[in-house]
């Protein structure tokens, strides 16, 4: 062997102090090359990867994060003014903006995938329950972290998000109205939430996710890596660890094989992400954070959009209890999974309720997510004076129905009813209502609302007869060339030998 | 990751001589006893920072002279609203929707003063004057020109902000961010 | 396809790490900083959001009266559309766009749409002193019955083959419809009944003041006067009892 140099003698004996000292040859490698079960190493390792992937990601949001820092100010009066510096002026400031954002997407995107995976293959089972409660808690972390983020981006999306914040936690019974000034910092929304929120997204949030994070990671070497499942194999609690302990005698080295996929898995998603965030460029600000500015339209980030759907379409009388006990039902039951199954078959093929849960539950979100998406609950406040009248229906229209419809645009009903499709779609699309309503039905919707406090609301008092009249002559010639108006063939038995008034009265008006 | 590296520790169990058993007793009282101390003295003073309230103070916002409202006509008013924090900027700027019913029978003039936060979930409502209705933007909710819920998922109608008229003019406590059970009408916290 | 994407990462991470021209398609335009609505200076997208509702897309085939039309930008004065933006039409299903009366527009706003429909579609062929004026003679109450007998004169040459002798409608077809129906007539303002036998609707078929389709082959260009008698019978119309169906409007609790 050649004899090192002094100075290569010199750092190999600093070295070997340091280790001593730290045992970092004593107690982190052998940590590092712990066993993993050996079929990681096959084509099943590739289920494992979305953990560490959430982690590379955790790391770019750290490193974008601590860049935002530097130049973002944290004050209501100039937060708007720093994220337009930091998009137009700051060197790359829109691309650490874009990537913050879309690696927090993709966060959140492979915890979500993390936890399937981990559920649909039963790794939280015996004696992995309480690295799974752990990860329950981290994702709740990672979703605190994107809202509070979307209230630093200080623009009326981030402005009334926290209105509805406040006006969630205000429906608390008794403790409401402290909960909202601690949540708001004040009496107004303003310059100590915003400092609120930075606090709870810089500091708060993630010293508790690192800290989770310590402990899911600490479980997750003291509990070991679990076998990828296979069909008739099952957990029993007594025999498990003699089980796992003769298993990895054939074990590999995680620091090995079975982290090259990891690896390979993060630098991909890493790079997309960076494509994604240099192709979309950052999101916001859109307007000032003004409160009075007309026509604001706030929105949820997309995590958010499935509860912004839930409230939009629950019942009144539940609602108070989907904003307040919902939340801690789903979390309660998300904590309780690995206690209600701790043991029993861990492959998806052999645990049908298991996949259907996830089946229903993908389901139901991406259709929530979707209606949140389109919210065809939100008038359209622009669609009175911005959405035409379709050219078909102008052209086929008598004076009167010309008129008709000038009034139903004057009326703001085109914000709720589209015609051709286009317009609101809080209420019914209008284009056929002629061949579903008969001119005295009409009147009475239009006057008195939807029976039974619906969704409507009751123009009566908004109106005048001369209005009325004609916007239900407009009303009434909705309906295909040539057919004729509800009512007209098909008079109501209980009207006895007369002829049914809402026929009779259209034809007054509507053939003369 | 060994479970039992360690032979299990005695120390603690093993009996001590008398003297010192009292001794430490008696340490370990008083150290419990400090040590919770020293915590509430952290721990109180810090909570009552964060959770701490401030008395909401009663401001009264100018909103022009009486004569400068149409009877039965709403218009939306806006103003810096006292009870912000000097930093806030634009955020302080609020507003409410103002709504002149003219003079009761006293040759009193009568005001509907509205918050513009949807009695739903706080979004800014839209006042239409064609329909007379105050749509909001989030859910949907609907109420009508006199603030009474219309339609939607809103519990109530719109927030009544507190209005008085001072030598000819209308005044308006300043708002604070209205919520269920902390409405305008109130002057403090809970 | 892996080897593609890491490549072209890689590439542009060093160009990131260079700042050198390349320009990513995300980087934000200076030019697109956010504007709020009350910033929004340009006519397409104000009249867009703001006209097309009634008066059709490009500014014909609404239901409402085309601003898109040759004899109406020759003739309508430019204060009488400042006007009619900022404060609407009383009475009539034309609102007001003014911020001060709870409109969405900005003065300048609607100063650019009004200036904005003669620089768009203004024709420089037709010119305003061969046409008559825009301006209605009598208001909506003044009507004399010396007009309204003058307006039936006039009626029965330019308007009866369509409209009905009475107008009561055509004996055959769904269009024009009747247009002696006082409700409808009270949702028109006489300066617009004016407007529209002057212009007629180009888009829908109904000949301009000139024009002789469908009309009598003696037809000579309505007057000034006989369109004010013409809109003084109409007006007249709008006086007789309502005839439609009696609206019950149930009050609210």
């Amino acid at each position: 062997m050649k004899q090192d140099s002094p100075m290569m003698q010199h750092l190999k004996h600093a070295a070997a102090w340091c280790d001593h000292r730290l045992g970092i040859s004593e107690v982190w490698l052998p940590m590092m090359r712990h066993p993993v079960p050996k079929s990681v190493e096959g084509p099943m390792g590739w289920w494992y990867v979305f953990g560490s992937a959430s982690l590379t990601f955790l790391m770019i949001q750290i490193l974008t994060g601590i860049g935002l820092a530097m130049v973002y100010v944290p004050s209501a009066s100039e937060a708007y003014e720093s994220l337009l510096y930091l998009d137009y002026e700051q060197p790359l400031g829109w691309f650490l903006r874009a990537l913050h954002y879309y690696a927090g997407s993709g966060m959140v995107v492979m915890v979500l995938v993390h936890m399937t995976q981990v559920f649909l293959q039963g790794a939280y089972k015996y004696p992995r329950e309480l690295t799974w409660v752990v990860g329950v808690f981290l994702l709740l972390c990672v979703l605190g972290m994107f809202f509070s983020g979307q209230i630093l981006r200080w623009d009326p999306d981030a402005y009334w998000g926290l209105a509805v914040a406040g006006s969630m936690a205000g429906r608390v019974p008794f403790l409401g109205p402290v909960i909202v000034h601690t949540l708001l910092g004040g009496d107004i929304i303003g310059g100590e939430s915003l400092s609120r929120f930075f606090t709870l997204h810089v500091f708060v949030i993630p010293g508790a996710l690192l800290g989770l994070l310590a402990v899911h990671l600490w479980l997750v070497l003291r509990c070991g890596v679990s076998k990828p499942p296979r069909p008739g194999e099952s957990v029993d609690p007594r025999t498990y660890d003699a089980e796992y302990e003769q298993e990895l005698k054939n074990g590999v080295p995680f620091l090995g094989e079975a982290m090259v996929k990891d690896m390979l898995f993060s630098a991909l998603a890493t790079i997309v992400v960076v494509l994604i965030a240099s192709i979309l460029g950052p999101k916001g600000p859109t307007d000032p954070p003004l409160p009075t500015m007309g026509g604001a339209n706030p929105r949820p980030e997309w995590p958010f959009l499935w509860i912004f759907a839930m409230l939009a379409l629950s019942p009144r009388d539940v609602e108070t209890f989907i904003m307040l006990v919902f939340p801690v039902v789903v979390i309660v039951i998300l904590v309780l999974v690995p206690f209600v199954s701790n043991r029993g078959e861990r492959s998806p093929s052999r645990r049908p309720v298991a996949v259907l849960v996830v089946i229903v539950t993908y389901t139901a979100l991406g259709v929530l997510t979707y209606l949140g998406a389109t919210a065809p609950w939100s008038p359209k406040m622009h669609a009175w004076t911005g959405d035409a009248i379709p050219v078909s229906m102008v052209e086929r229209s008598n004076v009167s129905e010309l008129v008709g419809s000038t009034v139903f645009q004057y009326k703001n009903c085109r914000n709720c009813h589209a015609l051709d499709g286009i317009g609101g779609r809080r209420g019914p699309d209008l284009t056929d209502v002629g061949t579903r309503l008969t001119r005295d039905q009409l009147i009475d919707q239009v006057s008195n609302g939807t029976p039974g406090g619906g969704l409507m609301p009751a123009f009566g008092k908004q109106i005048t007869p001369a209005e009325m009249t004609i916007l239900v002559d407009f009303l009434v010639s909705l309906r295909p060339e040539g057919t004729k108006p509800a009512g007209w063939a098909t008079p109501e038995p209980s009207l006895g030998e007369a002829p049914p008034q809402a026929a009779a009265s259209t034809d007054d008006r509507d053939e003369t | 990751m060994q479970q039992n590296a360690n032979p299990p520790d005695n120390t603690d169990t093993s009996p001590a001589p008398r003297s010192g058993g009292a001794r430490r007793g008696f340490l370990k009282v008083l150290t419990a006893l400090l040590g919770t101390v020293a915590t509430v003295l952290v721990g109180v003073p810090f909570m009552g920072y964060v959770f701490g309230i401030r008395k909401r103070r009663v401001y009264w916002v100018n909103l022009g002279p009486v004569s400068d409202y149409t009877p039965q006509q709403t218009q939306l008013k806006t103003f810096d609203n006292p009870l912000k924090q000097p930093w806030d900027g634009m955020t302080a700027e609020n507003a409410v929707y103002v709504r002149y019913e003219g003079k009761d029978e006293d040759q009193r003039d009568q005001f509907l003063v509205f918050s513009v936060n949807c009695a739903h979930l706080g979004c800014p409502v839209s006042w239409f004057p064609q329909s007379e209705l105050f749509l909001c933007p989030c859910h949907g909710g609907v109420y009508y020109a006199d603030g009474a819920h219309a339609s939607g998922p809103p519990p109530r109608g719109l927030y009544h902000c507190v209005w008085r008229v001072r030598r000819g003019e209308l005044e308006v406590r300043a708002p604070h961010y209205p919520t269920l059970h902390d409405t305008l009408k109130q002057t403090s916290v809970g | 396809m892996r080897h593609a994407a890491v490549t072209y990462g890689a590439a542009l991470a060093a160009m990131l790490a260079a700042g050198c021209g390349y320009t990513p398609p995300g980087k934000p335009n200076p030019a697109d900083r956010p504007r709020t609505p009350a910033q929004i200076t340009d006519f397409d997208f104000l009249f867009q959001q703001n006209c097309t509702g009634c008066h059709g897309d490009d500014g014909k085939f609404g239901p409402a009266p085309p601003l898109n039309d040759p004899i109406f930008l020759a003739i309508v004065p430019d204060a009488e559309l400042l006007d009619v933006i900022t404060n609407g039409r009383d009475g009539t299903p034309m609102p007001a766009f003014a911020r001060r009366l709870e409109g969405p527009l900005e003065e300048d706003q609607i100063k650019i749409i009004a200036e904005g429909l003669k620089k768009h579609w203004k024709s420089s062929k037709l010119s305003e002193d061969k046409l008559p004026p825009y301006t209605v003679a009598a208001k909506d109450e003044a009507t004399s019955t010396a007009d309204t007998e003058a307006g039936k004169k006039v009626f029965a040459r330019a308007c009866a083959s369509c409209h009905g002798d009475n107008g009561q409608g055509s004996s055959e077809g769904h269009k024009p419809g009747r247009i002696n129906d006082p409700d409808l007539l009270s949702l028109m303002s006489n300066q617009t009944l004016r407007r529209i036998i002057i212009t007629g609707r180009p888009d829908l078929g109904m000949p301009s003041f000139a024009e002789d389709d469908g009309r009598p082959g003696d037809y000579q260009p309505l007057t000034s006067e006989e369109i004010d008698a013409l809109v003084a019978l109409l007006a007249s119309w709008r006086n007789q009892p309502r005839s439609g169906a009696t609206v019950t409007l149930n009050v609210r609790k």
